[in-house]
């Protein structure tokens, strides 16, 4: 191991990714109580112990470590928050695991994988617990509570089966299996009696298999299920193992499992007797797919059942054809003749084709690249002898292997076996690489397993624009011309999406700069538009020609501007502008078509109604062009009085004056539009301007209406006699009123001033028209 | 209403059966579904089905959840789904786009579409050809006659106005035709029928072919009701499009009245919510509560006036009366304070003076005077752009009291029309013209020529002049005529009390007699069409009036003094107030089914092409 730890590896908290994946370490964990006053450091490394990362941890203290599925570092606090960080330390986001978990605090938390992603499974201070099957699209489950639970289990796990996440968990002799709905008191099958307690338990990497162990230093294997026992082993170590784990391989046969104390390593199985191996320094346990990672200080190894075809020719004295294959070459090489002694006593048996592959088989198992080659050689030399052998499970092994050896190499520390590199794909494995910032050797792997670009190389110069634009030291100039010398017309690559990260990480003018390089100008547009440069987004949509995106930078930009810088940007695009006229010009067409067809059907009316809609129509569009505001759709009544209400009397008149307005109807309009103003100046002005074609009795009314009864008064005057006295009425001037209505001698007119007479105020008034009345009469 | 009938006033037959019935059938329609079910209602059936079932009555019958017919996809969780709805394309749409959003989500339903009050084969050719038809069940709920009032029944199918007059489609005449048969099997046949009126006809002759194919029970049974009366409303639209001043008329006009209850607003019910009220006779609970108000016409000046008891009191001595005698009565005095509220709303807006220039100027319209000026007053009602639907229906009064309009009148109302409101309503004016609603006088007319010869030569004021001059001499509008043989118009001498009304035209202030309750009152007199052919044809209708009499006089004269009227196009409240007046001068009960109840502001709002 490259690293230089200064603590031991117990006193820190422990965390490594399956896959050959990082490894955290947090040191000065607070369960020691040590010098509070000293933060802890964080430390991330490789497989092969090379620093990747190193942060003083400033948040509160944590509880359990772990690496979700993206390889992202989790790390459970105290108080249930969850606090997520990349590879290389930085931060990502944070989640909480909910209030319950924030009162309670945590007591143990576990990450676990299953199909849907990474999972954190909780133990509360209640002793409750609460999990979530995938951090990526948190959903907290509450966990029932455990009948009779006083203290904390003494040792539990969570289960995956039929997709659903399960806790097993153990509190003395009993076994409680948890799923989201009830709690259920589980016995495996065949344990041996004399159980008071549990101490340790252990899931298979693929949570198909269950170990447990015992507190009489008995181990029980049997299906993660618990209907079926698959052996039992007897110990007698009575102390609590420190760490558990199953150690076999998918689809074999063997079950073992890896007990791990102090100082002592032993290897469990369906087998009388066990394996037990000496550790001569504090080590940790990682599970993984096909066996088991055991690091410590110094070194780092893997523990896992020799594969069938390994053993098959590396047993001692075997006879299997991939050892007699092996030797015969070795034999060939020597130049002895003993080489086609073996070849034709595999031969004689039928058993050459099967020998290649054995020998294909082991060299993907082996890690040292002799033993590999000296493998591959010799299942290249029976190849010889065969006649139609599929060259591809040969080839392709051949490839694997190089691309194994590099990603397994000191510098790298991505320790895959051939299996998990299976499991793994290549596409995860690249992502893997780049992840860690391995460009030139992701690329060197694409490129030599010649991968389609999309998926290889630009997939990952494209991730690499990504990180550079991040580095924010180097300027903008810089990066744009470095990522596009790399870049280059790479297909496949999205400058649209650089810019866009590049605007992520507030570069707005980097972003630009990439997506000068964008070609389609379909993915410029909508980021400029994002990134609020609509007028280059504009001007970039005219450039392609592409009318649909035009249309959408205006439809985009009539929403954002005012209407009057709308058609300040419009007015320098031409194009732009007789677009928008367009839209427009499609309406008039089809009427200009219902036009004719009124024209045809002799309906000459409609005709000219319809010819009056589109000259309308038009210069609606110019007004709003000119003036801003909304016109389109508008009535011409509706169209004047808002000209009146914009204060473009000149435009309203020539209005008027084009659609041949009646002079009435101006009137009212104008009337109207300047009490709602309530520009009595103007509308003095106007009454005044000639004599009015409604009367002056509406002037009374409308300021009546607007509650001016100054202004009403002043035109009180100038009403015709006929309609004075209603006129006084409207003001309230009763007793004038009266006055008029004698004057005039109607019967009529008297009656309604009489009407109007109200109350105590008016007695007066109604006494001098009864007495008019009565004159009236008498003569 | 306010008055009480005559004491030898025949007894009404309990319309309450036909809710019973329509419920009955409901709930087996709903039983045939058995088991927890959604129950999708269209918009327009709510209110009707609100009178048959209450809610609590459908969760008896497992409705589990109540969803409207609407534009948006409803969730719905549950495995069985039934829709009540009126057989429409859009709705079939709906449906179907349901059945295959649940297919495609792989989820099997049950699917129950109930058709009120029948189905079209249109629809089922939708569900066919959204292939849906195998995945639902149809069946029809034969629910056409919602008794609003102990005697107004109503069809609620707004729609028949415009599907029937406007666009000719004929479909609803087999749903009246079907009603009219229901209401002869449970009330007995109806020995004395008249009728005017093409889909009158047409109603009347379909339902005669329904009771042939099934004689037996019915020709038996003793009738209950006496006469049946079939009236088009393109026979007298001129009622329907006067402002109404009888008190439901002016809260429908006001308020809008919806399947016989009206949703007071905030500013009548003087608090925050608004309140629903169901409006009629039958919530009186025996006291002779509100009963009506109406308007007086005192020197211009109209006043509102309660009639409590036959006791005319103003709006102050009807609070003392509410607060001080109605103590203790609080569901009435609820009532009332609500009414009062209403009526105090309505005299806001009907006091001002514009409200009395309309009415003036409607009055000039029937009476045939003064219609430069009237044209004039429409003029400025349109330049101050008053209410789209309003200038409309002066225009249409205009029009059809004049036979159609001059042409010159003709053009430039409709020119200023859609100056004011928009041009969109060009296609309005071409629906008015198709239903006869809105017409030019016949061109080519040697007068008019020689008019515009003869106003050219002279000025604007002086050609108005002529213009009028000349209407009077060109012939007299059909209209006219009308009003003058059967004298629509009252002759007033001295004022009209309407505390004691004299006539039908009460419910116009005196001014008009409804021509369609005048000529149900001259038919029914005369027992026949007979004398009324000059009327008839002026009415274009001489091929369309009939009567069918049936000798053998089984009736009781009590049965004969029962007259069903039916209305195919919607009747007016002012209507039905007429004709529930003359039924008490005249010791009749009027019983009314209409297509739906109407007002002016709905005709126009169903010929209008702009949606609001």
């Amino acid at each position: 191991m490259d690293w230089d730890l200064k603590e031991e590896l117990r006193d820190c908290l422990v965390a490594a990714a399956p896959y050959g994946g990082p490894i955290a370490l947090l040191r000065n964990p607070w369960r020691k109580e040590k010098a509070a006053s000293v933060r802890p450091v964080l430390e991330i490394y490789s497989a092969s112990g090379m620093p990747l990362a190193s942060l003083l941890w400033k948040s509160g203290p944590v509880v359990s470590l772990g690496w979700s599925a993206e390889e992202e570092l989790l790390c459970v606090q105290e108080d249930g928050v969850v606090l997520v960080y990349g590879l290389h330390g930085d931060f990502r986001r944070h989640f909480s695991m909910g209030n319950e978990v924030l009162q309670n605090r945590v007591l143990d938390a576990r990450i676990f994988h299953t199909e849907f992603g990474s999972g954190v499974a909780i133990l509360t201070g209640a002793h409750r617990f609460t999990l979530s099957a995938n951090v990526g699209d948190l959903k907290l489950r509450r966990m029932p509570e455990v009948p009779g639970l006083q203290s904390a289990p003494s040792c539990w796990t969570t289960l995956c089966q039929d997709r659903v996440a399960h806790i097993l968990l153990a509190v003395g002799p009993d076994l409680y299996l948890l799923d989201h709905a009830a709690c259920s008191s589980v016995t495996p099958p065949g344990l041996a009696p004399g159980v008071s307690s549990f101490l340790q338990m252990a899931v298979s990497f693929t949570y198909r298999h269950l170990a447990l162990f015992t507190d009489t230093g008995y181990i029980w294997m049997g299906t993660a299920s618990l209907k079926e026992k698959l052996c039992e082993f007897n110990c007698n170590i009575r102390a609590p193992p420190k760490q558990m784990v199953w150690c076999s391989r998918p689809r074999s046969k063997e079950r073992a499992v890896v007990v791990a104390w102090e100082r002592r390593l032993m290897v469990v199985g369906d087998a009388p007797e066990s394996i037990q191996f000496v550790l001569d320094e504090d080590s940790y346990l990682v599970p993984e797919l096909d066996g088991v990672r055991i690091f410590s200080r110094s070194t780092h190894e893997f523990l896992h059942e020799v594969p069938v075809a390994s053993e098959e020719i590396f047993k001692i004295a075997s006879m299997a054809p991939g050892a007699l294959l092996l030797e015969a070459q070795k034999e060939y090489e020597k130049e002895s003749q003993k080489a086609d002694e073996y070849l034709r006593e595999i031969q004689e048996l039928g058993q050459l084709t099967q020998a290649v592959q054995q020998c294909i088989e082991a060299a993907g198992h082996e890690h040292r690249p002799d033993m590999q080659k000296s493998l591959l050689r010799a299942a290249s030399f029976g190849k010889c002898f065969l006649d139609r052998f599929p060259p591809d499970s040969f080839v392709r092994m051949c490839q694997d292997l190089r691309v194994l050896n590099a990603v397994r190499d000191y510098h790298i520390g991505i320790p895959l076996t051939y299996s998990q590199y299976k499991q793994l794909t290549i596409q995860v494995l690249l992502d893997r690489l780049v992840l860690r910032r391995l460009y030139p050797l992701a690329i060197q792997i694409c490129e030599y397993l010649r991968l389609p670009e999309v998926q290889g190389v630009s997939r990952i110069l494209a991730h690499w624009a990504c990180y550079k634009v991040q580095q924010k030291d180097v300027s903008d100039e810089d990066v744009a011309r470095a990522i596009n010398q790399k870049l280059g017309d790479t297909p496949g690559v999205s400058y649209s999406d650089i810019a866009a990260r590049a605007y992520g990480c507030g570069r707005t003018e980097l972003a630009i700069k990439l997506l000068e390089y964008e070609p389609r100008s379909g993915e410029q547009v909508p980021l400029l538009l994002k990134m609020k440069r609509s007028k280059l987004a504009l001007s970039k949509a005219i450039e392609s020609g592409d009318t649909d995106l035009v249309f959408t930078v205006l439809l985009h930009l009539k929403n954002e501007l005012n209407r009057g810088d709308f058609f300040m940007t419009l007015r320098n695009q031409p194009m732009a502008l007789s677009l928008y006229r367009q839209r427009i010009e499609g309406r008039v067409a089809a009427l200009q078509t219902a036009a004719d067809a009124f024209y045809k059907a002799k309906n000459e009316f409609a005709a000219k109604a319809t010819e009056d809609q589109m000259r309308l129509l038009r210069l609606q569009r110019r007004l709003e062009d000119e003036l801003g505001g909304r016109f389109l759709d508008l009535s011409l009544h509706d169209t004047v009085t808002t000209l009146i209400l914009g204060g473009h009397n000149k435009r309203a008149e020539q209005l008027a004056r084009d659609f041949r307005i009646p002079d009435k109807r101006l009137w009212w309009l104008k009337l109207t539009a300047l009490a709602d103003l309530e520009d009595w100046e103007e509308l003095e002005k106007f009454s005044k301007s000639k004599k009015s074609p409604i009367g002056y009795l509406p002037f009374v009314e409308i300021c009546m209406k607007q509650h001016n009864k100054y202004e009403a008064k002043k035109y009180t005057s100038r009403v015709g006699p006929e309609q004075k006295v209603k006129a006084l009425l409207l003001v309230g001037d009763v007793a004038q009123a009266a006055d008029v209505a004698i004057e005039h001698r109607n019967e009529a007119e008297l009656s309604l001033v009489l009407s109007h007479c109200t109350g105590a105020t008016d007695g007066a008034t109604a006494d001098k028209i009864q007495r008019a009345r009565a004159q009236a009469q008498k003569k | 209403m306010a008055f009480p009938h005559r004491p030898d006033a025949p007894e009404l037959p309990d319309f309450s059966m036909l809710k019973r019935l329509a419920r009955d059938q409901l709930i087996y329609l709903l039983e045939q579904l058995p088991g927890k079910k959604d129950l999708f209602i269209e918009a327009d059936l709510m209110s009707p089905l609100d009178r048959i079932a209450n809610v609590s009555i459908l969760k008896q019958h497992e409705v589990d959840k109540l969803y409207k017919v609407e534009s948006k996809p409803a969730v719905s969780s549950s495995e069985q789904l039934c829709f009540l709805v009126r057989p429409r394309i859009k709705n079939m749409r709906y449906i179907a786009n349901l059945v295959n959003a649940d297919k495609l989500a792989g989820r099997t339903r049950k699917y129950k579409v109930i058709f009120s009050p029948q189905k079209f084969y249109a629809c089922e050719m939708v569900l066919e050809e959204e292939g849906i038809y195998g995945d639902v069940s149809c069946d029809e709920w034969a629910f056409s006659l919602l008794p609003l009032d102990v005697d107004l029944l109503s069809m609620e199918l707004p729609e028949f106005f415009r599907d029937y007059f406007l666009e000719g489609d004929q479909r609803w005449i087999n749903t009246v035709a079907q009603a009219l048969h229901l209401l002869s099997t449970l009330y007995g046949p109806f020995p004395n029928c008249y009728g005017i009126g093409r889909c009158a006809k047409m109603s009347y002759e379909l339902w005669r072919k329904l009771e042939d194919e099934e004689d037996g029970e019915t020709k038996g049974r003793r009738p209950e009701i006496g006469h049946i009366f079939l009236l088009d409303r393109d026979m007298d639209f001129v009622t329907a499009l006067c402002s109404q001043v009888v008190y439901e008329g002016l809260v429908d006009d006001t308020f809008r009245i919806k399947c016989g209850s009206v949703d007071f607003g905030p500013e009548v019910t003087s608090s925050d919510k608004s309140l629903k009220v169901l409006l009629n006779a039958e919530d009186k609970n025996g006291r002779a509560l509100l009963l009506c108000c109406r308007y007086t016409g005192e020197a211009g000046r109209y006043k509102l006036q309660f009639c409590v008891r036959r006791r005319g009191m103003d709006i102050k001595q009807m609070k003392n009366f509410v607060s001080q005698e109605l103590k203790g009565l609080k569901q009435e005095h609820r009532l009332l304070s609500l009414h009062i509220g209403a009526c105090e709303s309505i005299m806001k807006k009907k006091t001002k003076q514009d409200f009395q220039e309309l009415i003036k100027t409607e009055h000039a319209l029937l009476e045939g005077f003064n219609i430069r000026e009237s044209t004039s007053y429409i003029e400025e009602h349109i330049d101050r752009q008053v209410s789209p639907i309003e200038s409309l229906r002066l225009m249409c009064l205009l029009s059809i009291t004049e036979n159609g309009l001059i042409p010159k009148d003709y053009r430039s109302l409709k020119t200023q029309y859609l100056q004011s409101y928009g041009p969109e309503h060009l296609l309005t004016f071409s629906n008015l013209r198709r239903a006869g609603l809105l017409t030019e006088q016949a061109p080519g007319d040697t007068l008019t020529a020689v008019e515009s010869k003869v106003s050219k030569l002279v000025t604007d004021k002086a050609a108005g002049k002529i213009t009028d001059a000349f209407s009077s001499l060109a012939k007299r509008s059909n209209f006219r005529a009308i009003s003058k043989k059967l004298n629509l118009i009252p002759r007033v001498d001295g004022e009209y009390d309407l505390k004691v009304p004299r006539d039908m035209a009460y419910v116009f202030s005196g001014a008009y007699v409804p021509l369609s309750c005048r000529i149900i009152e001259q038919v029914l007199e005369r027992r026949s069409w007979q004398g009324l052919d000059e009327v008839v044809r002026l009415l274009n209708c001489s091929e369309l009036a009939f009567t069918d009499m049936t000798k053998e006089d089984k009736a009781s004269s009590e049965s004969l003094r029962l007259i069903l009227v039916v209305f195919l196009g919607g009747c007016t409240f002012s209507e039905i107030s007429a004709l529930r007046f003359l039924g008490r001068e005249k010791g009749y009960r009027f019983i009314f089914l209409t297509t739906a109840v109407t007002n002016s502001a709905r005709l126009m709002e169903a010929m209008s092409e702009v949606k609001a």
